[in-house]
């Protein structure tokens, strides 16, 4: 029985990365900024991993060689956004780091708050960016469903392959904190990497001899599937303003954005920065692995294009051992997204909207409690979310970042334009996230297949400083603070 | 794009008071070149939307892609040792 070595082999790096992850924080105090910001001490090596571990998601290992294999040329685009997402971040990652070791912040949305002076900012980026996480994570748990349900023959019904690796998750990210979240990534992050390349590789050589043979084979049989544009599977302003919210919004994810505050110095954050395009490099045979799929299975004959990477094992007969690996490996691509956003989900209901609207504080060791409870809440409403809701993956990530990048105003006015106002910066962000959620829900006609997100923008930018130039502006030295950092 | 305190200190403030100007010409051209990149990867079809050649074993739109990210990543390591510099000299950003 193959499939008992398989699943052996997955529950081995199950347990491996429960052990790794639950006694990463040991020995360490129990504080909200060891809980939320390792201490502000992270390495380079562990900061690298841990912002790519939140990219290499279930998206990239298995929506990536969906893509490719469905839609061609449209999945350079995460090439694309994968290699510059960070390259904003040169900008207020610095900025972020300073103000978070000058005035004490852990979370993005204290940052803004205190700059505008408002609990209410608070309130709205804290919901939206816990119902854009539970997109997000709900995505990653249909990835390890399929996994399980891929290694076991269908013997591990959906509802139970995405409970297992999530409760894998929820425990070390309730124990080891930001530090669990990140030496798991780095562990992750590795073995994803040398899976895609010996598998993109061994799938281009092995089917067709090599990926020059492999393109020209998809070309010759469909001339339109390595282009975008008219009469292919992508519009010109499709592809273009998809990439450019991606890149524009990417680091405006709270769990991303709170990461410069676990940075021991501006010089690792910046290194991470500069190393981070090498991650899209790591993606190029993950597409190949959805390319080589093409003249293998017609889409019909394989129901959703996600499901393109498990079907390349299945079909082509490998040994058991080596196809629990591998799905160990696209597993490990769901849980070190899962983890990040766990984690950062928790830290963001726990402190911007609990601790926000409590009228007394609560001590440090209270504070990273309610901390670990709202992990394991935010964790058990996703679980629910996933078995219960239903959508296609891509569709669900693009959708929840329409609104996360609603955030970009408030991060270049709190650090560029201290004649942004309080009142400016809340209707912006309303005008941005309902006109994002208008688009979504259909009231409002989609314009030129421009992606929505960049829409809401634009209206969100103009309500920003017309709203700021005609209220009065804040104390002067208060919003100099952040101008200067 | 100034620094100082028209406006009664509200104008936009790019830079942080007192960074040189060898230093701010630097960055802003790093910003446009940057800029440009992404634009570039942003428009590739405009460049080379096609399938042919192959380079390297990649359809050229492809490879054209991964060659802008290879000069992303160059452009970065400059920016960066420039920056390093300044920290060994003292100065800095």
């Amino acid at each position: 029985m193959s499939w008992i070595t398989v699943i052996i082999i997955i529950f081995i790096y199950l347990f491996f990365i429960l052990f790794l992850g639950s006694s990463a924080g040991r020995r360490r105090e129990s504080s909200v900024v060891e809980y939320i910001a390792a201490s502000r001490n992270l390495g380079f090596l562990v900061m690298y991993f841990l912002m790519g571990g939140a990219i290499f998601s279930a998206f990239a290992y298995l929506g990536g060689p969906g893509w490719a294999y469905s839609k061609g040329a449209a999945a350079f685009y995460i090439l694309g956004y994968c290699a510059l997402g960070l390259v904003p971040w040169w900008l207020w990652g610095p900025r972020a780091l300073r103000a978070g070791r000058k005035f004490n912040y852990v979370t993005q949305a204290q940052l803004f708050t205190d700059r505008f002076q408002s609990k209410a900012l608070s309130v709205i980026i804290a919901v939206v960016s816990v119902l854009a996480f539970i997109q997000y994570i709900t995505l990653q748990m249909k990835g390890s469903a399929y996994i399980f349900e891929v290694a076991s023959g269908g013997r591990i019904p959906f509802w139970a392959g995405a409970l297992i690796a999530y409760v894998v998750v929820v425990i070390y990210v309730f124990y080891g904190g930001v530090r669990g979240v990140a030496w798991t990534n780095v562990f992750q992050g590795a073995f994803m990497i040398v899976t895609a390349w010996v598998l993109g590789l061994y799938f281009a050589y092995k089917l067709y001899g090599g990926p020059s043979e492999m393109f020209r084979q998809i070309n010759e049989a469909t001339a339109t599937h390595l282009l975008v544009g008219p009469g292919t599977k992508m519009s010109f302003a499709g592809f273009s303003s998809a990439l450019l919210v991606s890149v524009l919004g990417f680091a405006m994810w709270p769990h991303l954005f709170m990461k410069a505050y676990t940075a021991e110095s501006e010089r690792v954050l910046k290194k991470t920065i500069v190393m981070y395009p090498t991650f899209a490099i790591f993606m190029v045979p993950v597409l190949f692995i959805g390319f080589a799929g093409i003249m293998q299975v017609s889409s019909d004959a394989l129901g959703a294009p996600d499901r393109i990477l498990p079907w390349m094992f299945i079909n082509l007969k490998f040994p058991a051992v080596i196809v629990g690996v591998v799905l160990a490996a696209a597993l490990a691509a769901a849980m070190s997204t899962q983890d990040t956003i766990t984690h950062a989900a928790g830290s963001i209901f726990a402190q911007d909207l609990v601790e926000q609207l409590k009228k007394e504080k609560h001590t440090d060791k209270q504070a990273t409690m309610w901390i670990r409870i709202s992990v394991v809440g935010f964790g058990a409403v996703s679980y629910l979310v996933a078995i219960f809701g239903g959508q296609t993956l891509v569709a669900l990530l693009l959708g929840a970042y329409g609104s996360i990048v609603q955030l970009l105003p408030l991060a270049v006015a709190t650090f560029f334009w201290p004649r942004a106002t309080k009142a400016g910066a809340i209707c912006g962000i309303l005008v941005g996230v309902l006109y994002n959620y208008g688009i979504v829900l259909q009231f409002i006609p989609k314009f030129w297949g421009i992606h929505a997100g960049i829409q809401g923008l634009v209206l969100n930018f103009i309500v920003l400083i017309v709203v700021s130039l005609i209220t009065r502006p804040m104390d002067r030295e208060h919003v100099r603070k952040f101008v200067t950092l | 794009m100034s620094n100082d305190r028209e406006n009664g200190g509200y104008g936009i403030t790019v830079f942080r008071p007192g960074t040189p100007p060898g230093v701010k010409t630097r960055e802003i051209i790093f910003f446009i070149i940057l800029c440009l990149i992404i634009l570039i990867q942003a428009f590739y079809y405009l460049f080379a939307n096609s399938a042919e050649p192959f380079v390297l074993g990649l359809p050229f739109g492809m490879f054209f892609i991964v060659l802008f990210i290879a000069i992303e990543f160059v452009v970065l390591l400059l920016l960066y040792f420039a920056e390093a510099k300044d920290v060994a000299e003292g100065g800095g950003s």
